[in-house]
């Protein structure tokens, strides 16, 4: 126990140790309120217990909104809709990207490539939120449109990223000596190349996943993802906005939780870059 | 000769940028269309058929695809991007009516930040002392994992509800009266900036400090101001340059969020209004003006980069 308390110790004092402890430890947190709250705690997400309005007291930390539900219960049961979200629209997009940049990486065809280049270049020109917004109006809006939207529209970055990668690494001496070994052609994508690409877009999705974190609560702060009466941080702090002047809590709470989760990502993402240069 | 090469780059990322620009209005052609089912119908509900016929001419959507096409470039060309449906306005116009505000949103943000970036980023780097720079990397890493929207909220709250300095909400457009409800916008969007540049200044400048000319500027006694200008902030520059113009294409994406909480007139807000009525023709676009001045200032950074330090690739 002691020495492995001790292997601990050594590893946090590394350079970004800290921060990736920092982080992991925040989002946790997040993720272990957001499973604990609303499944065990006391009310329901759109229960009606009380005044509208109550300011944040003992019984009730986070205050009710308009409608008299727990502000509290509501912001740990979006924990699930915004990461999940989140986790979809970056995950999906980071698998399919990954594998159309490493057949771009591969190809030979000069002009599938120019082809297949500029179409990703001009995808990754109009800013994610513009797009999104933009294919919401002819995808109806909803959280399964977003995750749709992503999917079409966010591969774009991972390609980029993916072939750049697959071009360098076709060209290492190891894939050379693999081919002189006379390995199949397969299995030199699928053990050489796929894991030296893959390791960098995953390193891209972890901060990838502010992003699409923030993008989704934006567009459900619009109006455009996530629908009343659903808890989801953004659409909370959309529906809070018109009783600002009144009642800070349906406001501040979902932000900070929202802030919270992207602050301890960005936590993990500057400690492992840390690492990797070693500073 | 060197002349030549300079032109040389310069005209390959020209080449690059149009390219890309063809696939941007490529890209606000095909999104009316790669959604399954009839956005003319979708919109009009389930009437007659002369109606629906009617609405498709108007948006271009009769005929194959490759007629449809060439009516879109043609009329792009005469700088026809349609007709909204909800106002009859022309899609340029309503462009045109919005668009400056954006823009000055966001020079004026940029400005700022530049600014205050300058002296932040190098005196953090410059003074190297470590409690310091942890709450430096600490404050920016918050602010920019925060979204615009909370900040903006947050900002409200101090600067509208507990002192009131700036109206809730409306637009005056008479140019000593819009100030008062400009400024916290601009407030915002230059926190969120400053976070981004100062850091990229920052790491740069610790990169320069280390370098021997620096060392050798010191022994040699170049002047103060000299030393400050040429011997650290030269450097960097470029990165700064390339940084700032793909910041500014990210700020226009948050101006959709920004200019509907602040109920400014501009093209953010006109695009979420038209997404919410399903005004394709102002969503289409407001989209490939979107497209368009993110392409224009990409190249724009290179180019300036370039010209400021050879040795970065564009």
């Amino acid at each position: 126990m002691k020495a492995k308390f001790a292997k601990f110790k050594e590893w946090l004092l590394l350079p970004g140790g800290f921060g990736i402890f920092t982080g992991l430890l925040m989002l946790g947190t997040m993720i272990l309120l957001g499973i604990i709250i609303p499944n065990f705690g006391p009310y329901k997400p759109d229960e009606f217990i009380g005044d509208p309005f109550l300011p944040p007291s003992w019984q009730h930390p986070f205050g009710l909104d308009q409608l008299g539900r727990d502000v509290m219960t509501r912001t740990f049961s979006s924990v699930g809709i915004d990461l999940g979200v989140a986790f979809l629209g970056v995950s999906i997009p980071l698998a399919i990207g990954t594998v159309i940049g490493i057949l771009l990486g591969l190809a030979k065809n000069k002009y599938v490539l120019s082809l297949a280049g500029s179409l990703i270049d001009g995808i990754n020109a109009f800013p994610l939120l513009i797009i999104a917004v933009a294919m919401l109006t002819f995808l109806g809006s909803g959280l399964r449109s977003v995750v749709v939207i992503l999917a079409i529209t966010n591969w774009a970055r991972y390609a980029r990223i993916s072939r750049t990668r697959a071009v360098v690494v076709s060209k290492q001496n190891y894939i050379e000596a693999a081919k002189t070994l006379g390995f199949s052609r397969r299995r030199i994508v699928l053990k050489h190349i796929a894991p030296n690409v893959s390791s960098e877009t995953v390193a891209y999705a972890l901060s990838d996943f502010i992003l699409v974190i923030v993008v989704v609560s934006g567009l459900s702060f619009l109006g455009l993802a996530a629908k009343p009466p659903m808890a989801e941080w953004g659409s909370m702090i959309a529906d809070g906005r018109a009783y600002l002047a009144q009642s800070w809590w349906l406001v501040i709470f979902p932000g900070l939780a929202l802030c919270w989760s992207a602050v301890s990502l960005s936590f993990v993402v500057e400690g492992i870059s840390r690492r990797d240069r070693g500073i | 000769m060197l002349k030549n090469q300079i032109a040389r780059t310069i005209l390959g990322r020209l080449g690059r940028a149009l390219s890309v620009g063809f696939w941007v209005m490529v890209i606000s052609f095909a999104i009316m269309r790669i959604i399954p089912g009839d956005p003319a119908s979708a919109r009009l509900g389930g009437v007659e058929e002369e109606a629906i016929a009617e609405l498709r001419k108007q948006l271009n959507l009769d005929g194959s695809i490759v007629q449809q096409f060439s009516r879109y470039v043609i009329d792009l060309l005469h700088g026809n991007l349609g007709t909204s449906l909800q106002t009859g306005r022309t899609v340029i116009d309503i462009i045109g009516s919005t668009l400056p505000l954006t823009i000055y949103l966001i020079l004026f943000s940029t400005f700022f930040a530049v600014i205050l970036s300058i002296p932040i980023g190098t005196s953090i780097a410059w003074s190297g002392k470590a409690p310091i720079v942890y709450t430096f990397r600490g404050i920016t890493a918050v602010i920019l994992a925060t979204p615009n929207f909370f900040i903006a909220m947050v900002g409200i709250l101090i600067f509208t509800v507990r002192v009131n300095w700036s109206p809730v909400f409306g637009y005056e457009p008479e140019f000593p009266q819009n100030l008062k409800y400009l400024w916290l916008p601009v407030v915002v969007n230059t926190l969120i900036m400053t976070s981004v540049v100062s850091r990229v200044i920052f790491s740069s400048v610790v990169e320069t400090k280390e370098e021997e000319f620096v060392e050798t500027g010191i022994i040699r006694g170049v002047g103060r101001r000299r030393f400050f200008w040429f011997y650290i902030l030269k450097p960097s520059m470029a990165p700064t340059v390339v940084l700032l113009s793909y910041m500014m294409g990210t700020m226009l994406g948050a101006t959709v969020i920004l200019e509907t909480i602040f109920t400014l007139p501009g093209i953010g807000r006109e695009m979420v209004n038209a997404v919410l009525t399903s005004d394709y023709p102002v969503v289409q676009g407001i989209l490939l003006i979107f497209g368009v001045i993110t392409v224009f200032l990409s190249f724009i950074g290179d180019v300036i980069a370039y010209l400021l330090d050879r040795r970065v690739k564009i």
